[in-house]
């Protein structure tokens, strides 16, 4: 009774953890800054659920268990297409930046492109 | 009455200007869901008071085109990247099944069923049975190493196929794009159907290759390979192709050639295939199946481990004794292979076909004489320290290879699976960016930029946190 239980909250940690990552995923796919938001808000989540899951198994001492193991395995399949995604997508919006830089300031004497400067404008409409 | 006609004829030119605002502003509502199509922003300017004709001023209509040449060029980029990882991971697992670490697998197994019955045999090494067994499972490793030869061969065949076919793809967009640009040249006015077909034909051919486009005159477009090699020059088309390299196989006869890309010209441009599904063929017919079967530089890990296999194992039989007592009688080799092409070996590895069990040397002599000694070294020989194959021993030796198929496509899968969020965002901001201001766009991308910054390392820290969770569940 005691073996089945022993890392039952392991595991809903776990799979609270891969629920939080799918999300993640999703919300990741429309670019906005209130979606990124919610995913660093979600992933601050899984960062504590996985904390649940080290201190439990600390208590509990580490027995092998090949389920949770593989749930772990899993779980680092997505951060490791999280971690690529984020690494990709800051290229990504670097050649954007640069290239409104350039369309906005042009480039400059060394043939880089112009600094953005966001200033206060005021539109009067009528 | 002059003034009068004038004003008429101005009200009547505003009002088809007015009429073909509609007409833009229906086609985009008819064609919200049609691939490729940018939006069509219906411009109204003050015509400017012309004393000369007599023209009161008045509206016209110019139709702006919202297409963004650089989020067209960002989606396909990610396109070009999607089309290698997804192409990588369609041919890398055929090579995982050749591959398989478990017991069950063709080679492991029969390589563990080989050093189990010399074992066997070295408990009784006069026993016909025993003897009888060894060659059997002899021959069992020598099927299964050429059944993998054979299926890496006609993966090779598959991928050199699917490359030739890439090629085709690629040089029918092109013709396509050609004649768009024909049309193009022809329309006086742009049009959006045409320009809306010419982004979709551009994007399936990112997922092909990577291509840079260029505005070229009068609307028509240049396309790149590799930033370099041109494929369509306005309404010019210079076709690639794909060829065997017969000339990398020189110093290693009877390996499959490599497979160049070359243009029009004859010129060899593979290297500037650096994604799209193309490259990811390329990378796995002229890289990675080499390193496994062999190509022109290389004679392949499987090769080499059949040869090492075979050797090994003759070596000892051929210095062993098949009598513990002079006078001594060397033993026969067990393995046979064809070594004038050694990226043939697996595929020509077999047992020897005048061996006999009473050939089957076991005896080490010496001194001391050891009547089961060289059967004893049979037995050892995959554990032996240092390993017989570059160090390892045979069955860690296949499991390094196994490791490496295994390695390179759960990277192609990881990668396959960002870069298809990469090509959503990409797109999403394609659909975001038409209409919008570039002021509005920085703001919103530097606070994107910065966020992901922030989340990037969050997600750095759960997989240090994953790493160490990993390591305090033992596997046993």
């Amino acid at each position: 009774m005691q073996t089945t239980t022993e890392y039952g909250d392991a595991r809903e940690c776990i799979q609270a953890a891969r629920h939080n990552l799918r999300q993640v995923k999703r919300l990741l796919s429309q670019p906005s800054a209130g979606a990124a938001d919610e995913a660093a808000a979600l992933l601050r989540d899984v960062e504590v659920q996985l904390g649940c899951v080290a201190a439990v198994l600390r208590q509990n001492g580490s027995k092998p268990d090949l389920e949770l193991r593989s749930g772990i395995e899993e779980l680092q399949g997505e951060v490791a297409v999280l971690a690529r995604f984020f690494a990709e997508a800051d290229k990504m919006f670097s050649g954007w930046l640069r290239a409104i830089r350039v369309r906005r300031g042009g480039y400059t004497d060394r043939g880089q492109a112009a600094p953005l400067v966001l200033v206060k404008k005021l539109s009067v409409e009528g | 009455m002059g003034s009068l006609f004038s004003a008429l004829d101005s009200a009547s030119q505003s009002l088809q200007a007015f009429e073909q605002a509609m007409d833009v502003t229906q086609n985009n509502v008819a064609n919200a869901n049609s691939p490729g199509y940018a939006d069509q922003v219906p411009e109204l300017v003050s015509q400017p008071f012309q004393t000369g004709t007599g023209l009161t001023g008045g509206v016209q209509e110019q139709t702006q085109d919202s297409r963004d040449s650089y989020a067209d060029q960002a989606v396909q980029q990610q396109l070009s990247l999607q089309g290698m990882y997804q192409q990588l991971q369609t041919s890398l697992g055929p090579l995982q099944s050749v591959f398989d670490v478990s017991s069950n697998s063709p080679i492991p197994s029969a390589l563990n069923t080989l050093f189990q019955s010399f074992s066997a045999w070295a408990t009784q090494p006069g026993n016909a049975s025993y003897q009888a067994t060894v060659i059997g499972a002899a021959q069992q490793v020598a099927t299964a190493f050429q059944q993998a030869a054979t299926q890496l061969g006609n993966i090779q065949t598959d991928t050199n196929n699917d490359i030739q076919s890439t090629v085709a793809q690629i040089n029918q967009d092109a013709a396509t794009i050609q004649s768009y640009n024909v049309a193009i040249a022809k329309n006086a006015t742009p049009d959006a159907g045409l320009s809306a077909q010419l982004e979709s034909t551009l994007e399936n051919l990112s997922s092909l290759t990577n291509v840079t486009t260029l505005p070229g005159l009068g609307g028509m477009v240049t396309v790149l390979v590799g930033g370099q090699t041109p494929l369509v020059i306005g309404t010019q088309v210079n076709d690639l192709q794909a060829v065997n390299n017969t000339s990398s196989t020189a110093g290693n006869p009877g390996a499959a050639p490599t497979i160049s890309i070359v243009d029009s010209n004859g010129n060899d441009v593979t290297s500037e295939v650096t994604s799209g599904s193309l490259a990811g063929l390329l990378n796995v017919s002229n890289t990675v199946l080499p390193s496994l079967i062999g190509g022109g530089q290389q004679v392949g890990g499987l090769n080499t481990l059949a040869e090492g296999l075979a050797n090994s194992v003759n070596n000892v039989l051929e210095q062993a004794s098949t009598t513990s007592t002079p006078p001594y009688q060397s033993g026969s080799p067990l393995f046979t292979y064809n070594s004038s092409l050694p990226a043939g070996i697996a595929g020509t590895l077999a047992v020897s076909s005048t061996i006999t069990g009473s050939q089957l040397a076991a005896a080490d002599t010496g001194p001391p004489v050891v009547a089961n000694g060289a059967a004893l070294t049979l037995a050892g020989l995959d554990s032996s320290n240092p390993g017989p194959v570059d160090g390892q021993g045979f069955t860690q030796y296949f499991s390094s290879m196994a490791s490496s198929v295994g390695n390179a496509a759960a990277s192609a899968t990881t990668s396959a699976s960002a870069q298809s969020q990469l090509v959503a965002q990409a797109q999403s901001l394609q659909q975001q960016v038409s209409g919008v201001s570039l002021d509005e766009e920085a703001i919103r991308l530097v606070q994107l930029q910065s966020t992901y910054d922030a989340v990037g390392k969050v997600v750095t820290e759960i997989n240090d946190t994953l790493a160490t969770l990993m390591n305090m569940i033992p596997t046993d």
